[in-house]
């Protein structure tokens, strides 16, 4: 599914090559089960087995503590009713939808802006990176109720500005917001690979314009923005991936309760209350191959859709 | 407010060169610098000491607190300390029945079995998917994306059974091992990505002169995939560094604890908790890890103008 | 090549783990009474969940026991509590349980009843409970099994900051019988006092032991001994109505503060940090209190009553226990060394009032007189609430295990105004009701 649009581009290159090439390659099956060697020992010995495991699960009844015990489509008829599923769905949706691309966008912005021109910059660049560090810590918890709680920073400046709501930590129409604040200022990682693809953009090109007079501007949206692409289309499947899973961080400011009133409660929050708090490990099993189809399904969207924006060198 | 002055723009540290002075893109701007140019410059460091500000209050306000004493914390929003407290980074250091060095040893250790073991493992498998074609290459893709759709907490139960009956629990083995075995698909795919950028012309040749797989992986794609590799080294860094989760699990014995479990094991719910000696040690953890970023981005940012790949 | 998986191989890694799930979760089989114990040397796991001193504390308990058992190696474990529960889960789940365990109520059920705990009746010849009073050792039993020795128990109680009364020039109520009435009375001075700095109570309704004490005033009951849900949900309602009250007079503070509170640790509580003057705690947590605001003076006092409340509403929740696992290979000594946590009076000096007032009434005397001020206190207090005490609670049943989590929900529901405290009362009820029924 998800490599369907990497499968047409293969074979689309393939396909180019072979006709157009000067001789026919030969598959390198050999050496490519040596170079996958370890990937797919992992996979065998480490992977499969849980990932079998909590399929089966899935279909079962499970307390943690005795034998699970099968019960067919019994989980998923419950999803189906299931109130706290549906909100948590909401939630992390509005989640994944606000807060990556805005993340991306942050973080493309400043990783343009810090690659050259500037001095200092390694120092910048290294201050910048601090806060993705600090995105799990438990001071998190204690340092965005002093912002966004009723006599925070954010809620006290905001009153001068004839804002007399209650804070936004404590808001459940806008509790979700200060986590989507929270996962943008953690824009570190992205930064840093759009940084890295930066650095291995060819120099030539810039010249080349520069010597015909384009502008900067001109520059970053006709030659960095096409070139980065793959770097883009890289950060956008994995933030995707990585937000649908989100959890230390709605566990953490939220005491581990996604409130208030279920405002925070994030898919990955409401499986691990239901397999660790609530003992229904199996409902959670099933749960979790429901998150995988969905990040499955929007990432072979994405797959699908980057051949019409990704462009590769190869 | 002593830790904010160090942002200060205008003059760079002189201990700070930019980690690519050779590769300074655009000479003819700079040395024809005009006014309009020198304005341009400050206003782009004030907009960044001012990002970085905001960005940074948070931890500086953590900085703060570890100097503060612990009934302040909970109360004071600002980055000024009244009454310096010093004790938390000694309290800190020995209050967890071993001294903290214990436990970054420990995490060091972790950090680097896995730091080394995604380098190896992912760099192979990215080259395959990549640059080699063979069989079932789109459905291997497949699984190894959606190897990382799944949630570590139905997964946990399932992998603790397997490493329980091979005895590797309350071992390293569990944390680092998997590395070795690219389990940590997120960076073939960032390596596949990058190793997709590098003109396919540059192998194409030595393929022509006669080189193996074997020969091109090593002797061309490494050297061109620095970037890609410091980024996949960084990044497993922090994020080993910062895991939590897994190593509480399948690490029991508190002397063999990292460092996330250890600073962990500072708060109870229940119970008074030393926060400000676990703010303390979240500084002192924080330490090794802005150092290897602040000199891993040499490596970062070495593209492939600097690495001779023309 | 290949990259395909030989099927076969495929089909046996899946049915390897799901093999491995199903036995590894098989629980201990017919247990065998009273075994012999090892000549040789033996390794113990003994698992609980705290922070600094309760660690530095246990450890030397840990060291007297390996000095006076030299074949005994105990391995100590410890983590913060929600890291404890998901590691306990795990490697209980896989069979790996750790011998001796630190419990609380609100899980022993559902661990106990799914047969993950070492019944203690088949270890009596090691474990003595005699000298504990039957009212708390029955907290331990679960049907008619003793699965759990309490470590200590108190009543819940209501703490004052009597710094905070005195620095608004509050008279200090009487809470030697004082009455809602006067309760709400001394909340809403304080309040006024201060001109809404200090409330003069701090946001509750969302915890399961002040829910079960006021259903106990109502006459009313959260469980029954077969571990059915047997709350009246107009109680509930009242207990919620009784949390809005105090918002809407001002005793309390905004509901928005109250949804920021949900669920903080001990130290950002407000009765800690000084913006409530009084509180309900936990009894056996009131040195841990003062211990976190050693500047501010604290009292601790009974509830409230009224002319309804019945008699012996309040009961003993202990604080924690220590229990065996039902899976370990060395049952005899892990009931040597729950003995020894239980029984033996250097322990309980050491161990302090940190799991709260030993439940073991030799122990508490051996504590006393290394007490300091806020542990005579404390004391004196749970002493004292005797004469309040009526039947035990029976404990939290198999399948409510997450019963804290849903009553918060519920709570922050009917604070952000989305219900009303009856429908959210009976929805609350349904869904712990539907939960205890499926566990079944």
């Amino acid at each position: 599914m998800s490599a369907l649009g990497e499968f047409r581009t293969l074979r689309r290159t393939r396909v180019r090559r072979g006709s157009g090439a000067k001789r026919e390659e030969t598959p390198d099956n050999k050496a490519a089960a040596l170079f996958l060697a370890p990937w797919l020992v992992g996979l065998v010995a480490i992977t499969v087995g849980p990932m079998a495991a909590s399929l089966y699960l899935a279909f079962t009844d499970y307390n943690l503590l005795q034998d699970p015990q099968f019960t067919g489509l019994d989980n998923i008829q419950r999803m189906l009713s299931d109130d706290r599923l549906a909100q948590s769905l909401q939630v992390t949706f509005v989640y994944v939808v606000v807060s990556v691309p805005l993340q991306l966008a942050v973080a493309l912005g400043l990783a343009v802006l810090l690659d050259r021109g500037v001095r200092g910059l390694p120092l910048y660049r290294s201050i910048l990176y601090l806060p993705s560090l600090l995105g799990t810590s438990v001071a998190i918890a204690i340092l965005w109720r002093m912002i966004f709680g009723n006599e925070g920073l954010v809620t006290r400046f905001l009153a001068h500005f004839g804002y007399d709501g209650p804070g936004w930590v404590s808001d459940p129409d806008t509790a979700l917001s200060t986590l989507i604040i929270l996962h943008v200022w953690t824009f570190g990682a992205p930064m840093v690979i759009f940084l890295a693809g930066l650095r291995q953009l060819p120099r030539e090109l810039y010249e080349a314009a520069s010597t015909e007079g384009a502008s900067r501007t001109r520059q970053f949206f006709s030659i960095t923005l096409p070139l980065l692409t793959p770097i883009i289309f890289f950060n956008l499947v994995l933030g995707i991936i990585g937000s649908f899973q989100s959890f230390t961080q709605a566990f953490i400011v939220s005491n581990g309760i996604g409130g208030p009133s279920d405002s925070t409660l994030f898919f990955s929050l409401y499986l691990y209350q239901e397999g660790f708090t609530s003992f229904r490990m199996g409902y959670a099993s099933a749960l979790a191959w429901l998150l995988l189809i969905i990040i499955g399904a929007f990432t072979a969207l994405n797959f699908w859709a980057s051949k019409y924006w990704v462009f590769y060198n190869d | 407010m002593t830790d904010a002055s160090r942002t200060t723009p205008r003059p760079a540290p002189p201990s700070l060169p930019d980690p690519a002075p050779a590769s300074d893109p655009d000479p003819v701007r700079r040395s024809g610098r005009s006014a309009r140019g020198r304005v341009s410059s400050v206003l782009k460091h004030t907009g960044l000491v001012v990002v970085c500000f905001l960005m940074l209050y948070p931890l500086l306000w953590m900085v703060a607190s570890s100097f503060r004493p612990n009934d302040d914390i909970f109360t004071d929003f600002g980055l000024f300390v009244d009454t310096f407290d010093f004790d938390h980074y000694p309290t800190g250091w020995d209050a967890l029945g071993h001294p903290f060095d214990t436990y970054l040893v420990n995490s060091l250790l972790v950090v680097l079995g896995s730091v080394i073991g995604n380098l190896v493992s992912c760099s192979m498998a990215a080259y395959a998917f990549a640059r080699m074609r063979f069989r079932a290459k789109p459905v291997a893709f497949t699984v190894m994306l959606i190897t990382i759709m799944l949630p570590i907490h139905v997964l946990i139960i399932p992998q603790y059974v397997v490493y329980a009956q091979i005895g590797w629990i309350n071992t390293y083995l569990p944390l680092i091992v998997p590395k070795f075995l690219a389990t940590d698909a997120f960076f073939i795919f960032l390596m596949v990505q990058f190793i997709r950028g590098i003109p396919r012309e540059l192998d194409e040749a030595a393929r022509i002169d006669g080189a193996g797989h074997g020969r091109i992986f090593a002797q061309i794609m490494l050297p061109l995939m620095v970037p890609a590799l410091a980024t996949t080294a960084v990044f497993t860094f922090l994020w080993t560094w910062n895991d939590f989760f897994t190593q509480l699990i399948f690490v029991t014995d508190p002397a063999k604890y990292t460092v996330p479990v250890a600073l962990r094991s500072f708060i109870d719910a229940q119970m008074t908790s030393d926060f400000g000696a676990m703010f303390a040690m979240s500084v002192v953890s924080l330490v090794p890890v802005f150092l290897v970023f602040l000199f891993g981005q040499r490596f970062l940012l070495r593209g492939i103008a600097t690495t001779g790949g023309k | 090549m290949t990259l395909r998986v030989p099927r076969a191989a495929r089909a046996a890694t899946a049915a390897l783990a799901a093999g491995l799930l199903v036995s590894a979760c098989g629980v201990g089989a017919e247990p065998v009474r009273n075994p012999k114990l090892s000549d040789g040397k033996v390794t113990l796991t003994m698992n609980w969940w705290g922070a600094g001193e309760r660690n530095e504390r246990t450890l030397k308990a840990v060291e007297l026991f390996e000095k006076e058992h030299p074949n005994i190696d105990v391995k100590p474990v410890y983590a913060d509590w929600n890291g404890y529960w998901d590691r306990l889960a795990t490697s209980t789940a896989s069979g790996d349980m750790p011998d001796v365990n630190q419990f609380d109520e609100v899980y022993l059920a559902s661990y106990a009843d799914r047969g993950a705990l070492l019944d203690l009746s088949t270890v009596t010849r090691y474990l003595d409970t005699s000298e504990l009073d039957a009212k708390i050792l029955d907290s331990g039993r679960v049907g008619d099994t003793l699965y759990a020795v309490p470590v200590g128990a108190a009543p819940n109680a209501i703490l004052l900051n009597t710094s905070l009364f005195e620095k608004y020039g509050v008279e200090v109520p009487d809470t030697s019988d004082w009455t809602w009435e006067e309760f709400d009375a001394a909340a809403q001075r304080m309040s006024k006092a201060s001109k809404g700095e200090v409330r003069g109570v701090a946001p509750w309704g969302g915890d399961a032991f002040t829910l079960n004490v006021w259903a106990r005033q109502h006459g009313d009951e959260l469980f029954d001994r077969d571990g059915e849900l047997t709350l009246d949900p107009a109680t509930l309602a009242s207990y919620w109505q009784r949390t809005m009250d105090q918002v809407r007079s001002g005793a309390a503070a905004p509901p928005e503060h109250h949804l920021e509170m949900q669920g903080v640790p001990l130290d950002q509580m407000d009765v800690t940090t000084g913006k409530a003057a009084m509180g309900f705690i936990p009894g056996g947590q009131f040195t841990a209190f003062q211990q976190a605001s050693p500047d501010d003076e604290y009292a601790v006092a009974n509830w409230p009553t009224d002319s309804r409340t019945k008699k012996g509403f309040q009961y003993l929740k202990p604080t924690m226990y220590w229990s065996g696992a039902s899976t370990s290979a060395h049952p005899a000594e892990a009931a040597v060394l729950i003995d020894f946590l239980t029984n033996d009076t250097r322990v309980a000096k050491i161990l302090g009032l940190d799991r709260g007032e030993p439940a073991n009434p030799a122990g508490r005397e051996a504590v006393r007189p290394t007490l300091d001020e806020s542990g005579k206190k404390a004391l004196a207090f749970t002493e004292a609430a005797a004469r309040y005490l009526g039947r035990p609670a029976p404990i939290t049943p198999n399948g409510a295990s997450d019963l804290q989590t849903v009553e918060v929900r519920y709570y922050q529901q009917l604070l952000s105004g989305e219900t009303s405290p009856k429908k959210a009362a009976e929805d609350f009820l349904a869904e712990v009701g539907d939960a205890i029924n499926a566990a079944g």
